[in-house]
This record gives C-alpha cells, structure tokens and sequence, in this order.
C-alpha cells in the first residue's frame, strides 16, 4: 500500500494511523520499534505539555474560588501564556546544590519522580483503541508503578540533607504507603466487576458506569487517590505552617519545576484513571462505536473528546477541593485511614465478591448494576449506623467524666 | 538475539546492585542498590512473560519492603555521620564460603546442559504455551483458590501471616508499667 | 448459585484446622473482652487453650488407622497425607502443646510474662509442627515450618527488655531465616530437577534429576538439620534456649525439634528414597557429630538450661541415627518416632522441674540452685533424678528403650560405628546427667520451690509415662511401628 496525505489525514482524525502506517510500511522488522517509540515519545509530550494547561487552569479556579481573577497579565486578558512564562523563570533559576547533599539521591530523585509519573500513562485508554499498551495487569501495573514513586520522594527527602525535606519525606511515605491500602481495595472491586484487570476491559464492561453500580468504593478510590497525589485536604507532607515546604524544600529551578511537573502529572493522571475506572472511560452513551456511511469511524473522536471532558471535570473537582477544605492532622489522616477506609473497603469487597457469585449467569447488566448498588450503598449506610452510634458512646462518655470532674471541682470548692 | 542483550544487561545490573547492596559503606545507598537489584528482578520476569509476576516485585519489594528497610536504618542510626563498613572480620571465610557454594552449583547446572532449553539435547524442554502465559493471571487467581490447587497452602499462608502479624504488634507495643 | 462442591474430606485436615482456629477464635473473642474483664480472661485463656487442643486430641486419635489424603490435585496426589505416621507424630504434638501449658500457668504468672496472646501464638505454632507431619507436598513443608517457627520466634523474645530473651530471639530468628532460605533454595532446585513439589512426583521424578535432584536434596538436610540442630548447624542452640523464658524452651526444645523431623522423615522417606544410599552416609556423619559434640560439650555448663540445650543437640543426634538407618532397616523409622516419643516426656518433666526451681526469669537455673533440692522438695528432687536416668538412657526408663530401639535400628543396619559412638558418647552424658542428681541429692542449699498443683501433675505424669516405656515398652513401640508402616507403604506405593 502507497503513501497517500488524504488517507493519512483522515487515519489522523480516525486515531489510526498506527494501523495505517503499519499498512503502508509492510511488515519489516523496524517498523514495530519505530511506531513503539513514536507511541512513547507522543504519550511522554503530551504528559509535560499539557501540565501546562493544568496550572494554568488550577490557578485560574483558585482564584475564582478566593474571589480574586488570577493571571490576567501574560498572554492577554486569561493571561493564557502565565504557565509559559513561569517555566522560562524556572529554567533560568539557579539549580543549587545544598552543602552535604547525598549527590546521587539528591540528583535522581527528580528525574525518577517525573519518570514514574510520565509510565504510569502507558496502560491509559484514551480512545477506542488509543492505549499505550493493554496490559493484563494494567491496573495493578498502575499500583505497582505508583508505589515506586513513594521511593522517589525518600530519595528527595534525604538526599536534600534538611531536616524539613526528612520530616516531609517520612510524612509522605507514611500517608503514601497508608492509603495505598484503601486505593488498591477499592480499585479490586471493579477488577472483580470487569473480570479484568486491563484497563481496556475495565472500560468495555462499563455498560453501567461503575461510580453509579457501587459508588462508596469510588468515593473511596477518590479519597485515597487525593491522599496518594498528597494534594489537600492530604498536604501533611508540604504543610507550609509546620515543615515549609517538605521533601522538595532544598530544590531550586529547574529540580523543583520537575516536582512540580510530576505533581500536576500524577493528579491529571489520577483524575484519569478516575474516570476510567469509575465513570466510563472513553465511552459515551454508544457515541464512541458510531461509524459513518463509508466505514470512516468518527467515534474514536468522539470518545477521545468524551474522555478528556470528564477527565478534566475530575481535575476540577480536585482544585474545588483544594480550594474548599483546610488540611488534616496527621493524627486523623491515619485514624481515617486504618480505622474507617481499610475496613469498609474490605468489607464492600466481600459484599461485591459474594453478590456477584450469588447473582445468576445470564442477568443483564442493568439489573446487575443495581443488586450491586443496593448492597453497596447497604454496607456504606450500616457504617456511617456504626460510627454514629460509637460516636454517640464517646461523647456521652466524655461528657460523664466532665460533668464528674465539675461535681469534683465543686465539692473541693 | 536481542533478547538475549537485554537479559544479558538486566542480569548484569541486577549483579552489580546486589555488589554494591553488600560492598557500600553507607546504608542508605546500599538499601537503594537493593531496590534497584529487585527492580532488575521484576525486569528479568518481564522479560519470562510474568507481567504478573513483575508487578508484584514492584509492588511488593520496591513499594513496600524497601521502604520498610530504609525506615528501619533511618529510625535506628546515626547514617548522617557514620560510615560503617559492612564487613565483619570474616570476609575472606565469607568469600571462600560462597564462592565453593557458586561453584558446586555451577557445575551441577553444567552437568546439567543436556537439559537446557537451548541446548540441541533430546531433553531440551519445549517452548511455553503462549495461551497458558496470557492467562495466567487469571489461571493464578483459580489455583489460589481451588480445592485440587492451592487453596491449603493459601490458608497456611494466611495463619502464617496473621501470626506473624500478630507476634510483631505484640513485640513493638510498648509495655505497660505493671509487666516490665 | 454456582458454587462447586469442594471435595475436599474436612475431617482429615480437622486436627491442625482445630488447633489454628482454635487460636483465631480466641484471639477474636478477645477483641471483645471489656478492660474491667480482662483479669478474668487472663484466668481462663490457658483452660480454653487446653480445650482447642483436647478437641483436636479427640479428632487426631479418631483417625489413627485411616490412610489418605485430601486436597487432591489434579494430577492425583494429595496434598496432606492423613496416615499413622502423621497421626503419631500429631499426638506428640498435642501433648506437648498441652503439657507446656501446664507448666507455663504458674510460671508466667509468677514472672509477670502472661499475655493471651502467649497460647494463641503457641496453638498456631502447633498447628504448623501437625501440618509439618502431614504435608506431601515441598510448598506446604516450607508453610509449615514457618508457621511453626515464627511464633517461636516471638516467644522466645516473650521476656523482652530483658537482654537474654532479646538476645535469643533475635538470634533464633534471624539463623531461622537463614535455615529457611535453605529449605527453600533447596525445594528449588529439586522443582527444578523434577517439575513438581509434590513428595510423590518428587520421586517419580528423581530418576532422570541427577545431581540437581541431589544439591536439592543436601540443602533440604541443611535446612531440617538447622532445625533439629545437629551439629553443625546447632550454634543458635543453646543462647536460645538459655535466653528464651523456660516454658518457651521446653516448647520448642520438643515441638520444633519433632517438628524438623517430622519433615526430615517424610521427604527423605517417602520422596527421596531412591537416594537413600546417598543421604544416609550423610546423616551418619552429622549423627556422629551431633552425638560427639552436642555431650561433650554439655559436660562443662554450669547453667542447666544451657545443659538442657546441649543435651537436645545430643539427642537429635540418636534420632538421627535411627533416621540414617531407616533406609536399610525396617524398624529405623519405628525407632525414631518412639525415640521422639519418650524424649517428649522425659524433657517435658526436666523442664518442669527447671522451671519449678525457676524464681524469676532466668534466675535460679544454675546447677548451684539444685543443691539440696532432695530436701527441701524430695518429690521434685526424686523425678528429676528419673528423667536425668531417662535422659541418660539407664534401664527401665523410656530413654532406655528409645536407646535400645535406635541402637538395634543401627546394627541391623550395619552402622556399627555408629552404634560405637552412640553407646561411648551415652556414657559421657552420664558424667553431666548425673551430676545434677548428685547436686540435688549430696550437697546443701536452700532456696524457694514452687510447685503448684498443675507442675506436680504434669512432672507426676511424665514420670508415669517414662516407667512405662520403661518397663513395657513392646506395646508401644509395636504402634510406633505401625505408624511407620503405613509411612513406608507409601513409599512402596508411590
């Protein structure tokens, strides 16, 4: 098959033109390694370069959020060229290197942060066909990539040889390593729903997207997946009041920008896998299979359009809630975590596990869908029964030892 | 061939972090080699098609245990300042030690070469079935739990852990007054 | 609801399945024992402990005579054996478990160490040595001995901040860690030359293994004998058993060592056989050794504890006499288990009567503290001297027989020199055996005794076993002789 631009054009609008390169190259053995790398180096750039997009947009919400208007200055009034201008600065900062860093921690931490951050997008289906690579252990590949990234930021920590940067490490690792917990569980159920773990099979199965067939394990997927990124109401581990800035305080220029990238990039990617997992995907009600007339399909399009809206309206939910809620103390952070996440999540999945053995072969997937939600909902509301109860105890019993200790003072009086 | 470059790479830096883990004198690098010669594992599992497999190491042995192992030196000593050296006074009955046990080994897997995959021996094992790699995540999963598979040792596993579990909370809890 | 029936036979894995829920049960329960009530719980823990192990007691001797196995594979072989062999040796596990708790009551009372969690830990421990007994299958082997083991290691640090206990289990743990990865390179390789860990595919697939098979099979000893501590694999012996509170050490001097064997037995037996006359030489030597330093050097140690923990070196080293002469004589397996048999009751009672002589933790176990002991408390006195005798191996205590059993085990087997060695190091135990009889009966002291009901039946008991094995041990040794049996019919069926 020859070249021809026009069909190369439309394989572009059709997010094919893997397959049609394919075609027109024939089968010789430089043509995978070629397009596998293509693949790479397109999947990485649009990972750094859309974190331009993201701070702009997050500064732009915030403000909105604090009654102020943001950057209104660089780049006309939506002051569109702000992130641009802000890179510039960080490249031509002054990269230091504090007196008694460890050298090989203190340097390759940010590169392996922003490494981990940029991999984790290979199992991401961003269309119809549009994946890095459909793993069978794509989320798990997600998880396992993800807990490397908590090394990373010990490297930061102690190699930056500051007693904030250790401090801060030592918080992010324990928060990191503590909700990975509730993160994992909650992610297991819709594995179980999909009887896979490749994020493409996650998203065929989603007939009925999974946030609607058993909300409380998103809701805790959500938390735990703020916790995991470390933004708020989770930023014990760069609280400004107490340790400054923590494991990234002693980098400077270009270093921090890579924090900061990875930052953005794990957030848009967590936002990602969010809506992969939980509401759908790529997928439209059907809109993403139509073709037209000719065979030309538009739906991948579509789907990849479909994608990123709901991609980027999670996004903004996150900086809503940055801009909402003020930050935990560690204390709680673990309570919450060890004492309410993990055990509820262990017990959706026994639920979701035996529900969907217990419910027969051939059902369709509406009547499936809403068994689960029954009995997902069931457990969450049985919970919050059980915490306000306990909670109950508690403040009456608290309340008993105060008024004891008033009877106390009064009779010494 | 190229396989066989990349397994000759993967094996070689999985080698020399496991050289550095046991030779560097600070702690905190020698446990980073330790992670980096697990993550040249999990690469040589890749590369045997055990994805599964792979993932777990990451998870289990750079995400979790790693961690664990640099807190542990982290909370119990002065790395800042000290330089140790890892060797006791015993490193040259270590090395003869070990270097006898390498060599017993190798020549048992040399009398051995009859079997080797890719020698032209009649014992030359057949290649895998794509069909069963694909699934065997799934195919773990079953042997995990069915009762002609795995299921005991599973259990096993999980009393062990629990016991485990047990034990270590029961070790670190600090004791109260009246039992010290 | 498309549940599969599993076919899996319950009643047979009842026995450890009991123990180990047993354990989980108590620990749930405890959850929810309100603070006001915890005295109470303390109080009645080791009774419920004692009743897991009597359920499971009555379910194990119910099997005696049954010969299977469940969790059968798709390839046919089960993956635990349910034989006499198994059944035997899970009777001495339980007594064990239940005669360390009755001798531990008083004294982790009296030292400040009872926790609950102490005979939890401890029936998970025994379920582990019982599914040592009835694995067949190299995976299960390795659970199971960590199963074993890690609660062990626990305990033994059960005194903590106490430096010795510390100092023991820290040292258990990290030798038992390194003995694992033994075990565990060792079942590699043997995968490696066979395809498969089952004990009976092990076998079949030992033919064309070659030498890989029997690397494997040299590091699967290496790991059992780290377990059963034979020389030389026995350096953490004795500061472990010194360190470890006393009920822990007669636990595991026991439990673990009839644990290893247990394993040792059922690998080499039934899926290395055809490298008997390979292995078997081997055992011999690492018997004599065990047997010559595990007694000479237990005849300098001032501290009992750390005489016990040499003389359990010592008599690792006659079971495994018996288990090197199990390939070329019908009766070394028979031998070995009334071996492990007797020992359990004649160490138990020793122990019993450290621990009674015990005042606190670690103190009071010097031999000097068994001075005049005939006096202040002849009973005590007097049963200790029968265990020493029994330890020694005089007639007509079980010792004796056990003794005799092995030694006849290793003559129909041709191992004459090592038959030698056995009688000539038997004689050497004697010198440190006796002396404490001497210390208690000839010299003078005084010192406090507590010996509460419990201990005093548990000692008067183990007496009452060892006179019997004693005296008539045919009977005894003709079940022990049936256990093996079935375990070597197993060979011959494959």
């Amino acid at each position: 098959m020859s070249f021809s631009f026009l069909e190369f054009l439309k394989s572009l609008v059709e997010l094919t033109t893997g397959t049609y390169l394919r075609q027109v190259w024939g089968a010789k053995p430089w043509v995978d390694p070629t397009l596998d790398a293509i693949g790479v180096i397109l999947v990485a750039t649009f990972g750094l370069l859309i974190v331009l997009v993201l701070i702009w947009l997050e500064r732009k919400v915030i403000a909105r959020f604090q009654d102020r208007i943001g950057p209104n200055r660089v780049g006309g009034k939506y002051g569109l060229l702000q992130p641009v201008a802000d890179a510039l600065k960080l490249l031509t900062k002054e990269i230091i290197t504090p007196s008694g860093a460890d050298k090989w921690a203190y340097n390759l931490a940010p590169f392996l942060i922003v490494i981990t951050a940029l991999m984790m997008w290979a199992v991401m289906p961003f269309a119809p066909g549009v994946v890095g690579v459909d793993l069978n252990v794509g989320l798990f590949y997600v998880l396992a990539i993800s807990s490397v990234s908590v090394v990373t930021v010990l490297l930061a920590g102690w190699g930056s040889n500051n007693k904030y940067a250790l401090l801060g490490a030592f918080r992010a690792v324990a928060q990191m390593v503590s909700y990975e917990v509730p993160m994992i569980l909650s992610l297991l159920i819709p594995i179980i729903l999909a009887r896979s773990m490749s994020s493409v099979d996650i998203v065929k199965a989603q007939t009925v997207p999974f946030a609607i067939v058993v909300p409380i394990s998103a809701l805790i997927f959500f938390i735990s997946s703020l916790a995991e990124m470390g933004r708020t109401p989770f930023d014990l581990l760069e609280a400004e009041s107490e340790i400054v800035a923590g494991f990234h305080i002693e980098y400077s220029g270009m270093k921090f920008a890579m924090f900061m990238l990875a930052e953005y990039i794990s957030a848009l990617f967590m936002s990602g896998l969010f809506t992969t997992v939980f509401l759908g995907g790529y997928r439209f009600f059907g809109l993403e299979m139509i073709k037209t007339a000719s065979g030309f399909a538009l739906g991948n399009l579509i789907g990849l359009i479909a994608f990123f809206v709901k991609m980027f309206v999670v996004f903004v939910v996150l900086v809503w809630i940055r801009g909402t809620l003020p930050r935990f103390r560690i204390d709680q952070m673990m309570d919450f975590n060890w004492k309410f996440l993990v055990p509820l999540s262990l017990a959706l999945i026994l639920v979701a596990a035996l529900v969907d053995k217990a419910l027969p072969v051939g059902v369709n997937d509406w009547t499936r869908a809403g068994v689960h939600l029954v009995s997902n909902v069931v457990v969450g509301a049985v919970t919050l029964e059980i915490l306000r109860r306990n909670g109950r105890k508690q403040r009456t019993a608290h309340e008993e030892v105060r008024e004891n200790a008033d009877i106390e003072t009064a009779a010494a009086h | 061939m190229i396989e066989q470059i990349i397994f000759i790479v993967i094996s070689l830096f999985t080698l020399m972090m496991g050289w550095i883990v046991v030779s560097n004198n600070n702690l905190f690098h020698a446990a980073l080699a330790l992670m980096a010669s697990f993550l040249g594992v999990a690469g040589l599992y890749v590369m045997l098609d055990a994805g599964f497999l792979a993932m777990a190491q990451l998870l289990v042995y750079i995400g979790a245990i790693s961690i664990l192992i640099i807190f542990a030196i982290m909370l119990t000593r002065r790395m800042m300042q000290t330089e140790e050296s890892p060797f006791n006074s015993q490193p040259g009955l270590a090395g003869i030690t070990a270097v006898s046990v390498f060599a017993v080994i190798a020549f048992i897997f040399w009398q051995m070469r009859e079997f080797w995959p890719l020698g032209a021996g009649e014992g030359a094992m057949p290649p895998a079935d794509k069909s069963i790699i694909l699934g065997s995540v799934a195919k773990l999963g079953e042997y995990f739990v069915s009762p002609d598979a795995f299921v005991l040792p599973f259990e096993v596993a999980s009393v062990m852990l629990l016991a485990a579990l047990i034990g270590s909370i029961w070790v670190a809890w600090p004791k109260t007054e009246d039992e010290s | 609801m498309e549940f599969q029936v599993p076919t899996i036979n319950i009643l047979l894995i009842a026995p450890a399945a009991i123990v180990a829920g047993w354990g989980v049960l108590l620990m749930l329960i405890e959850l929810f024992i309100s603070d006001e009530a915890q005295e109470q719980w303390r109080q009645i823990v080791p009774g419920l402990a004692l009743v897991g192990l009597a359920l499971a007691f009555i379910q194990t001797v119910g099997l005696w005579g049954y010969d299977g196995g469940t969790f059968i594979l798709a390839d046919g072989h089960p993956m635990i054996v349910v034989d006499n062999f198994a059944t035997f040796l899970n009777i001495i596990f339980l007594l064990t478990g239940a005669l360390t708790i009755f001798i531990s009551v008083d004294f982790l009372r009296r030292t400040g160490l009872e926790r609950p969690e102490f005979y939890m830990l401890m029936l998970f421990s025994i379920s582990g040595m019982m599914l040592m007994g009835m694995a067949n299958d190299l995976i299960l082997v390795f659970l199971a001995l960590e199963l074993l083991s890690i609660p062990l290691y626990i305990m033994s640090g059960l005194a903590w901040p106490r430096t010795d206990s510390e100092e023991s289990a820290m040292k258990y743990f990290l030798l038992g860690a390194f003995s694992s990865g033994f075990l565990v390179y060792g079942i590699a390789l043997t995968y490696g030359a066979t395809g498969t860990t089952q004990l009976p595919g092990v076998m079949a697939g030992i033919a064309n293994g070659g030498s890989l098979a029997l690397a494997g099979a040299a590091l699967l000893l290496v790991g059992f004998a780290f377990k059963v501590a034979a020389v030389p694999f026995h350096m953490w012996t004795p500061d472990v058993y010194q360190g470890a509170p006393t009920a822990v050490t007669a636990f595991m001097s026991v439990g673990a060592k009839v644990g290893g064997f247990a394993a040792m037995l059922r690998i080499l037996i039934i899926a290395l056989p055809g490298l008997g006359d390979v292995w078997a030489p081997a055992l011999a030597v690492l018997s004599a050794l065990t047997l010559i330093v595990g007694n000479v050097v237990a005849l300098v140690q001032p501290n009992i504890k750390r005489m016990l923990a040499y003389s359990s070196i010592a008599h690792a080293g006659y079971i495994l006499i018996a288990v090197a002469s199990a390939p070329a004589s019908p009766d070394g397996v028979s031998a070995a288990l009334f071996y492990m048999f007797a020992y359990l009751f004649s160490n138990m009672g020793a122990f019993a009567v450290v621990i009674a002589i015990e005042r606190k933790t670690n103190e009071g176990v010097m031999l000097d503290d068994y001075k005049g002991l005939a006096k202040r408390h002849l009973g005590l006195a007097l049963a200790m001297a029968f265990f020493m005798l029994s330890l020694t191996g005089v007639p007509p205590t079980g010792g004796f027989s056990g003794k005799f059993f092995v030694f006849k085990a290793a003559i129909e087997a041709n191992l004459i020199w090592l038959t030698i060695v056995g009688v000539i190091t038997s004689a050497i135990s004697g010198y440190y055996y006796l002396r404490v009889v001497y210390t208690m009966f000839m010299q003078d002291g005084d010192g406090e005794v507590a010996a509460p009901e419990a201990l005093k039946w548990t000692v008067g008991f183990a007496v009452l076993v060892t006179a019997v094995l004693g005296f008539i041990p045919g009977p005894w040794f003709d079940i022990a002789r049936q256990a093996a049996l079935q375990g070597m019919q197993m060979v011959a069926g494959g």
